[in-house]
């Protein structure tokens, strides 16, 4: 009792260590408290009483507002992305189409008949264009038969070298 | 700070800045109100909070500073409805434990903001009185004065109702 005494005009001095703090704290709880200091009692069960007083609603409302806004964010991206790559790959995977048109001059043009004698006109038109650019090559045929007498000067120029060879032999 | 740092680090001390700012304000609805601003501040400039060597110390010291704000801004405007209860004595009452711990809490909250501070942070929260220094920007000499004011004018309250409880009884 002298000890708590003593104890008890520390702290009220304010010159008590925590650990002495904890000590007077369990000797006021733990029910073997003598007559005289029952008096200061409450003052210590005030102390844990006040622990017990929480904030009446959790601060967890505040952050994850923010946390919320961000994971829409993410999730807005996400989805986005993958109805991109979904897009894409339909794009990619569709058969091939089935309309038939030709461009011509820049212009589309849908009737198969029309484009099948136009490109018909413009092949014949390549074909005229190919037999007159041989032209010159048939003129060169003509050329080389109108040569042929030189052949035949030729051959008559062997021959008459084989004819002289003969000539010197017999002589 | 990342926010799962910030969730273990400032979220887990509301009840202990719900205190705090109960104490001060004296106003259950305006400590909620100031924690809730605290945090949003806190989480805005979580990246600042890298550099703080002791975040609980440095969130209770903001915590103090935001409530003494508030309380200078509603000085101008109209007072912060104080929630104390100041339950004048009552014979019945007052031989019941409970009621004295009610009438003791009273007795704190009737302190000057400071001396009521700094019972708190020391007998509630069991802070170091260092700590309770830098929170109260105050040197510890003046934190262990201010601290035993405060337990001696409780001291004599506790008496003071003693003995009037007495006189009742025997009167």
């Amino acid at each position: 009792m002298e000890m708590m005494n003593e104890l008890l005009e520390k702290y009220f001095r304010g010159e008590t260590s925590l650990p002495e703090e904890k000590e007077l704290k369990h000797y006021f709880s733990n029910g073997n408290v003598v007559p005289e200091h029952e008096i200061y009692r409450p003052l210590f069960e005030v102390f844990e009483l006040e622990l017990n007083d929480k904030a009446t609603s959790p601060l967890l409302n505040v952050i994850p507002k923010q946390r919320k806004i961000k994971q829409i964010w993410i999730k807005t991206f996400a989805f986005t992305g993958i109805a991109a790559s979904l897009v894409l790959l339909m794009w990619v995977q569709l058969p091939p189409t089935t309309d038939n048109y030709a461009v011509i001059n820049g212009t589309r043009i849908d009737n198969q008949e029309f484009v099948q004698r136009y490109a018909q006109k413009k092949m014949n038109y390549v074909n005229a264009m190919l037999k007159d650019g041989l032209k010159p090559m048939q003129r060169m045929k003509v050329v080389n038969h109108t040569l042929q007498p030189l052949n035949v000067i030729k051959e008559t120029h062997d021959k008459m070298i084989e004819i002289e060879k003969t000539h010197i032999i017999n002589n | 700070m990342e926010s799962t740092q910030f969730n273990t680090q400032i979220l887990n001390l509301s009840d202990k800045l719900f205190r705090l700012a109960k104490s001060i304000l004296r106003n259950g609805d305006a400590a909620q109100d100031a924690v809730q601003e605290l945090t949003m501040k806190l989480w805005e400039k979580r990246h600042q909070l890298d550099e703080v060597d002791n975040i609980p110390a440095f969130t209770m010291r903001s915590m103090r500073n935001l409530c003494l704000d508030t309380i200078r801004q509603n000085r101008d405007e109209d007072d912060l409805p104080v929630e104390f209860e100041n339950i004048e004595p009552n014979p019945h009452q007052q031989t019941e434990l409970r009621d004295l711990a009610t009438r003791i809490r009273s007795m704190i909250d009737n302190l000057p903001e400071l001396q009521r501070t700094i019972i708190r942070m020391r007998d509630v929260e069991e802070m170091e009185i260092s700590e309770i220094a830098y929170v109260t920007s105050i040197t510890e000499n003046a934190v262990s004065v201010n601290l035993s004011r405060a337990r001696q004018k409780i001291r004599d309250q506790i008496l003071n109702e003693q003995k009037r409880v007495e006189e009742t009884i025997w009167k």
